[in-house]
């Protein structure tokens, strides 16, 4: 008989999660245009109380960061728990377990002898961002999760759900539309996004959280029990928790407990490991004698076994110095890409490259889809750092999105009186190709667009022969170099086919 | 002006010109004039009385929206810019008409426009959005333009365009109400009531700024609207279609209308003092037989 209360705790810790996950779900869709000037929501809730981006962003600037103090929430939280974040709110492990749901069951419990590399994921990543390398945008769980959301899984979504309705609306006989239609619309306005959005290595991300995703196959939470370096660092944490399981040991009749835990938190075959647990509570279910309790204790020794090495801590503490001196001899940090615009708002080059933790809520963000992920342009640390490409997408005059969701100040929050003045690159015309300079035809498009308020394309009146031999006024397009902001509207809306034939380049001052 | 009502006219001026004497010398010129159609231009600092007012000597909205019709009513929202900043149309002025065209019975009023900026931004910032649903009403909507409904379009009296992709929801409409802003444009000169149709078409509207005067002039042989509510309310000077410097718009107060798409344009372009012919796409137009850009000839009438 089981004891009254197990199973109300257990379905407590679910509903938990799906809180939780629903909150990131919710804060993601509205990580977006709210139809007012200020987002309403702290939509980067879940990377400000992430203490992994904490503690790498505050050793790389140097400085506290007021932004980070809802990581000391889920620090206490850990050290009274331990680490009920993995366990109960972290939305990458509500979506593995249920994930594993959907998998076959696995037949035997076999050890897995894949390194458990977390440790020295996260040493790697502190270490280097003190010497001024930042990676923990490659290996932090929610800019990963959030990456893949805004880059893939949210923009397929999209593009098939709405393929589908659109695809009634056209082929099927008129009585499906009357009721395809208002279900379109009805989604529309609540789940789906506003608008189909395109990212440049869009795979790339794919893969990175499908890989996460598959190694559920080899094992349970495969990716909390290696890989993930957020867990490390709770794990240390959790040395000192307060909760403790009791008893530490496995029986030795049954270790039903032991076969079960989804973390194998038991450590020299048959001793529970606090940094290990996540107290997902199952064992109080599955111990057919209820032996088991969870219990708060102050200042007792607990059992722990931490799987840091001192060969691996050493080594790894040597790679944090020696990556970022190969970071910098990259040739893009000397000759940089001369079409890398960064979001306005953005801090210097270098310090930009640092302080950003590729979470994508910029490019989640943007009005015009113009953030995109940065590929190799500026070096392999930069990769997923946001930059603009103005042919996919502009930077609206009016709109300071990016800098209000950005997580760590690699953007900075600018009002819209400065935004306006803020420069991002500067724009200039290829005369080979522009239409009136080229082919002698009327267009200046781009300077219809342009939004500085004196205009920063101007024109001026030339009697040319056209084609067809007729002399006729045309205007010709110039740039007024100290005007311009290089918000790229120019370039987004030249008529062209292709590359367009006025293009923003870095501002070189 | 409809038939009813011209033989209407025609008899009131015809019984008042016999009542006269010498009688018949009046009669040509009077119906010179009665064969144009009114253009309306009033004045005043209220904007809903200033829309009642300049519909009034048309017959009011009832003249065009019946029992039952769809209307659309296309104002410019093609920028992110606020309301006095004068790049899009005034939202009062939008909001005065859907709810006339709903007291006439219309069973269906939609606002939209397909923007140059961000279509959210626009529709928020220029204050329409908020304007049509202010009204409340299940009928009045200002939606989002939808891509699907672009549908190619032949255009057969065109000389220059042969053939560009429409809204379907405009040129469905059983009345297409257009209330463009006047203002000021480098390339078109200025932008008025044939330049707003850009905001229901397809397509890569930049191709349309090759040959502006011409192609708006055939694009108006497809869609020609039923009444032209050009808003003067605010007009922007310089640095068109977008301004933003508040030092560049003049305040006027002032609403044009008629059933004339042409002759809309053509007296718009005196506001600024130009003269119609300096607008390509009003000569264009006129070319075509599509309206009357002679200020003599025009049936003006100020209230």
């Amino acid at each position: 008989m089981k004891k009254k209360g197990v199973l109300q705790k257990i379905i407590f810790r679910r509903i938990n999660q799906l809180f939780f996950l629903l909150l990131f779900l919710f804060l993601f869709r509205k990580t977006d245009y709210p139809g007012q000037e200020i987002i309403p929501y702290a939509v980067n809730l879940f990377f400000c109380w992430n203490p992994l981006i904490a503690l790498s962003v505050m050793f790389i600037a140097k400085t506290l960061m007021l932004i980070f103090l809802p990581a000391v929430i889920i620090v206490v939280l850990t050290i009274i728990f331990g680490r009920v974040f993995c366990g109960w709110i972290c939305p990458l492990g509500t979506l593995l377990d249920i994930w594993q749901k959907l998998l076959p069951a696995k037949k035997s419990q076999k050890k897995i002898s894949f390194p458990e590399i977390r440790f020295s994921l996260l040493i790697l990543t502190i270490i280097n961002a003190l010497f001024g390398l930042q990676l923990v945008g490659f290996v932090d769980p929610f800019s990963i999760l959030f990456r893949g959301l805004t880059f893939v899984i949210d923009p397929m979504l999209n593009i098939s759900i709405v393929g589908f309705f659109n695809y009634l609306y056209s082929n099927a006989p008129e009585w499906v539309s009357l009721i395809s239609e208002p279900v379109y619309q009805s989604l529309k306005n609540s789940i789906l996004p506003y608008q189909q959005v395109f990212f440049i290595s869009a795979f790339l991300s794919f893969c990175i959280l499908f890989t996460i995703f598959a190694l559920e196959i080899i094992d349970r939470r495969f990716w909390c029990k290696k890989i993930c370096p957020l867990g490390a660092l709770l794990s240390l944490i959790s040395k000192i928790s307060f909760l403790k399981r009791l008893p530490k040991r496995v029986c030795a009749k049954c270790n039903k407990c032991q076969e079960n835990c989804r973390m194998s938190s038991f450590v020299n075959e048959d001793i529970h490991s606090q940094n290990n647990c996540i107290r997902c509570l199952e064992c109080l279910q599955t111990c057919p004698d209820d032996r088991i309790t969870f219990k708060l204790k102050l200042f007792q020794k607990s059992n722990n076994h931490t799987s840091i090495s001192r060969r691996t801590f050493v080594s790894c503490t040597l790679m944090g110095f020696l990556l970022p001196s190969i970071n910098k001899i990259d040739a893009q940090h000397k000759q940089s890409y001369s079409y890398l615009l960064r979001p306005p708002g953005a801090k210097e080059e270098k310090i930009f490259q640092d302080l950003c933790v590729r979470c994508g809520e910029c490019m989640k963000v943007c009005i015009t889809n113009a953030l995109q992920p940065t590929f190799l342009e500026s070096g392999w640390t930069g990769i997923f750092v946001p930059r603009l490409i103005p042919r996919l997408g502009y930077c609206e005059f009016n709109c300071n999105l990016c800098g209000q969701v950005c997580p760590s100040g690699a953007i900075q929050f600018i009002d819209l009186k400065q935004k306006h003045q803020t420069v991002i690159g500067k724009a200039f015309i290829d005369k080979n190709r522009c239409l009136p300079y080229a082919k002698q035809i009327p267009c200046i498009v781009c300077e219809e667009h342009c939004p500085v308020y004196n205009k920063a394309i101007q024109y001026t009146n030339v009697n040319v022969k056209n084609n067809d031999g007729k002399l006729i006024e045309i205007k010709q397009p110039y740039v007024i170099e100290d005007r311009c902001i290089g918000c790229g509207i120019c370039e987004n809306k030249c008529p062209l086919a292709g590359d367009a034939a006025i293009r923003v380049m870095v501002n070189n001052k | 002006m409809n038939r009813r009502e011209f033989l209407k006219q025609f008899t009131l001026y015809s019984t008042g010109s016999i009542m006269m004497a010498p009688v018949f010398n009046i009669i040509p010129p009077v119906l010179a004039k009665i064969d144009q159609p009114k253009l309306i231009v009033s004045h005043d600092t209220n904007y809903v009385g200033l829309v009642k007012k300049t519909l009034k000597p048309l017959g009011g909205i009832s003249a065009f929206v019946k029992k039952g019709d769809r209307v659309v009513v296309k104002p410019n929202i093609g920028w992110d810019r606020k309301p006095e900043q004068a790049a899009d149309t005034h939202p009062l002025i939008v909001k005065t008409i859907v709810e006339l065209a709903l007291d006439a019975g219309a069973s269906k009023v939609q606002v939209f426009d397909r923007t140059c900026n961000s279509s959210r931004m626009c529709y928020t910032n220029s204050g329409i959005k908020q304007a049509v649903d202010s009204i409340n009403d299940r009928r009045a909507v200002c939606e989002f333009i939808d891509d699907r409904k672009f549908i190619p379009v032949k255009i057969q009296k065109g000389k220059a365009l042969k053939e560009w992709s429409f809204y379907k929801d405009a040129l469905a409409a059983d009345c297409y109400i257009n209330v463009p802003i006047a203002k000021h444009h480098r390339l078109a000169g200025l932008t008025l009531g044939l330049k707003n149709v850009m905001g229901v078409i397809g397509g890569e509207r930049g191709r349309i700024h090759t040959n502006m005067g011409q192609y708006l002039a055939d694009l108006c042989t497809v869609l020609k609207p039923d009444l032209t509510i050009i808003d003067a309310t605010r007009i922007l000077l310089q640095n068109g279609p977008q301004g933003g410097k508040l030092s560049d718009v003049k305040v006027l107060n002032t609403l044009i209308a008629t059933t004339d798409p042409v002759a809309a344009d053509a007296f718009a372009a005196t506001l600024f003092g130009k003269k119609p012919e300096k607008i390509e796409s009003t000569i264009a137009a006129y070319k075509m037989g599509l309206g009357e850009m002679d200020l003599n000839k025009m049936n003006i009438l100020k209230v």
